[in-house]
């Protein structure tokens, strides 16, 4: 499903954390939303998922305005995973996963084969099986954030967007995330995700938007647009980029900052 | 939708989860609650001033053989026992949907001052006029715990929400309201008596006419505490993954504080102030049932609806043929039950 932002600004009283944001995320598109703290990241993605009114501007799920949407029928198609969710700590996993169901269930919350189907689908896709009895507030951060992902796959979304889902992680588990949410994405599920890994958004998404100041910096196929003097500007440290043998792809590499050079001090706008 | 029907689950472990597991576990003493209410209520018949043998109890229940118990069973203590176990449960559903729109485990309609405010509009129209009807006190009660429900949604859900801030809201509104309905009961005529009965909460010459008063009030709100319960498990998970499961948040604060409003206001239109019992009731349930509030809303008005017969009954007998004020009993279990949270939960 294809989603469309047009013109979108959101803030915070007087803040503006996102600034007049245009962008088309083609249905079936896997992308990352890359920057530095506090560049309208969360905010963006809280926007897009109807968590939060603009202030101007709109965001199109398919022909329809999400705003002219119900939160219920929006959340049928498109699920949000917030950053780092606290609620819900003394639930089992299981529970909590079910929980995802509440946008398709009736006013009775009966469950039907449907429910159950999704929830085992979910489960088993997040590789949450062997936690399903165990406490949310006795799982690792690691553990947690997979139970939050299948709350987020029961939902049986058409677009994905999650805020920071490999924050928490080990590697290993990072790498099953991101393969986790590449072989949605294959099953034809849009997934927008922000991630501070520059390296992991490089190798998993055919897209990278980066944000900066609530305006973005740069968008496109990480090959493109990840290197050295654009990354510079969006972080304001020096950036090296490698290239991964194996599939070509970029690495970036912070430098310390002091090695920033002349010029690249000129890029960041910075002293 | 998508990719589902490829790696479709089993079917048979299916059905083995459609009970949840603790709700099973607990079956016993859930049927030991109902045991407890139908035990409270025999003795409820039996025992008062005038003591009946359980011949009378069963005769005056169920025939005309037995005029005098008859009348006593059925126009003293059956009404009084009925609007007990409702006051105990509208207090306890309310105590329950506080905790868990606050998601704070010392929320409850007397901390946060919603009993104040429905007080308060309940002693101003007995002091205007003593011999108010009972219907006009129940809606009096309601409008004044909409009115509390609503200063608290407004305080404490300006910009985020804090526990802190809607703990101390509740503080002071009650603090408030309370002041205003002691300087009330003062300045006017009314029995002293009565005020203490009023303040401390109790049942005293409670009977149909209250649960009139309370029916209309109670079946929407119990109903709506039903319905609302499992909206109230999506906001536990925090604002923004409700909102994303396609709860509107602040409606459903909004909603289900006034559902709090009304159930509170009948139990103080009926009883006066009672306090604790939407406390305790709640982490009773909880300790039961599990968080589930699908669950947990009716265990608690079961909890309720026992805690407050039993403590009615006491509060008749102590000092028999005079009675103390139930609410003495409830806040003697209450208090140290609060005291308990408090040292020992975070
Ligand atoms: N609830 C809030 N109230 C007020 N200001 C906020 C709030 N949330 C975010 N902000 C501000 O909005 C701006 C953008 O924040 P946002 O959370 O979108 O950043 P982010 O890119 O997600 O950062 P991070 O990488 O740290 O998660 C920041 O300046 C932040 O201080
Ligand atoms: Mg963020």
């Amino acid at each position: 499903m294809r989603l469309s932002i047009q013109g979108l600004s959101l803030g915070y009283g007087r803040l503006t954390a996102v600034d007049d944001v245009s962008l088309d995320i083609e249905s079936g598109d896997m992308v990352s939303i890359v920057g530095p703290n506090g560049s309208g990241k969360s905010t963006l993605l809280r926007g897009i998922g109807r968590l939060q009114r603009p202030t101007r501007g709109r965001v199109l799920l398919g022909e329809t305005d999400i705003r002219s949407l119900g939160a219920r029928q929006v959340a049928r198609q498109l699920a949000v995973l917030p950053q780092s969710p606290d609620g819900g700590a003394d639930l089992t996993v299981r529970e909590l996963v079910y929980r995802g169901r509440f946008p398709h269930q009736g006013i009775l919350q009966r469950l039907t084969r449907t429910d159950f189907e999704a929830v085992d689908w979910a489960m088993k896709a997040a590789d949450v099986e062997l936690l399903a009895a165990r406490t949310l507030a006795h799982l690792s951060g690691g553990e947690r954030q997979r139970a939050w992902i299948a709350m987020a796959l029961a939902q049986q979304p058409r677009v994905l967007l999650l805020d920071e889902p490999t924050s928490f992680l080990d590697i290993a588990h990072q790498v099953e995330v991101m393969e986790l949410l590449q072989r949605l994405n294959h099953d034809g599920i849009t997934v927008v995700a922000v991630l501070h890994d520059l390296a992991l958004a490089a190798r998993y998404t055919r897209r990278v938007i980066a944000m900066r100041e609530g305006r973005v910096a740069f968008d496109g196929a990480p090959a493109e647009v990840m290197e050295p003097v654009g990354l510079a500007k969006v972080f304001g440290i020096a950036m090296t980029v490698l290239t991964d043998p194996e599939s070509g792809l970029p690495i970036p590499i912070p430098r310390s900052k002091a090695s920033l050079t002349p010029r690249d001090a000129i890029a960041t706008d910075r002293p | 939708m998508t990719g589902m029907a490829a790696e479709s689950p089993k079917q048979g472990s299916a059905l083995e989860r459609r009970v949840p597991a603790r709700l099973a576990g607990s079956t016993v003493v859930l049927l030991m609650c109902v045991t407890g209410l139908l035990a409270v209520s025999l003795l409820s018949m039996k025992l008062g001033a005038v003591h009946l043998s359980w011949n009378e109890v069963w005769g005056g229940l169920t025939s005309d053989s037995e005029p005098l118990a008859r009348n006593i069973i059925w126009q003293i203590r059956v009404p009084r026992l009925v609007d007990a176990m409702l006051v105990g449960a509208a207090l306890a559903v309310s105590g329950a949907l506080l905790q868990g729109v606050t998601r704070n485990p010392l929320a409850d309609p007397t901390i946060l001052g919603v009993t104040a405010a429905a007080g308060l509009a309940s002693a101003t129209v007995i002091v205007i006029d003593p011999r108010v009807p009972q219907w006009a006190i129940a809606a009096a009660c309601a409008a004044g715990g909409l009115i509390g429900a609503g200063v608290l949604f407004v305080i404490a859900y300006r910009g985020a929400v804090s526990p802190v801030r809607l703990a101390l809201a509740g503080v002071a509104l009650s603090a408030f309201f309370g002041a205003a309905i002691v300087g009330l009961l003062a300045s006017s005529r009314t029995f002293l008596q009565t005020s203490l009965g009023f303040l401390a909460g109790g049942l005293y010459g409670s009977e149909w006419r209250d649960f009139r008063a309370m029916l209309p009030y109670l079946v929407p709100g119990f109903a709506a505490a039903i319905l609302l319960s499992g909206r109230l498990n999506i906001l536990a998970l925090g604002d923004d993954v409700a909102a994303g499961l396609g709860v509107v948040t602040d409606r459903t604060r909004l909603a289900i504080l006034a559902v709090v409003g009304v159930l509170t206001a009948m139990a103080v239109a009926t009883a006066g102030m009672v306090s604790f019992v939407g406390l305790v009731c709640p982490h009773l349930a909880r300790y039961t049932v599990g968080s589930d509030n699908r669950a947990l809303i009716p265990v608690s008005a079961l909890y309720g609806a026992l805690l407050v017969s039993i403590a009615d009954l006491i509060a008749r007998l102590v000092i028999s043929p005079s009675e103390v004020p139930m609410g003495i009993i409830t806040a003697g279990v209450g208090a140290p039950f609060l005291l308990y949270l408090v040292r020992f939960r975070e």
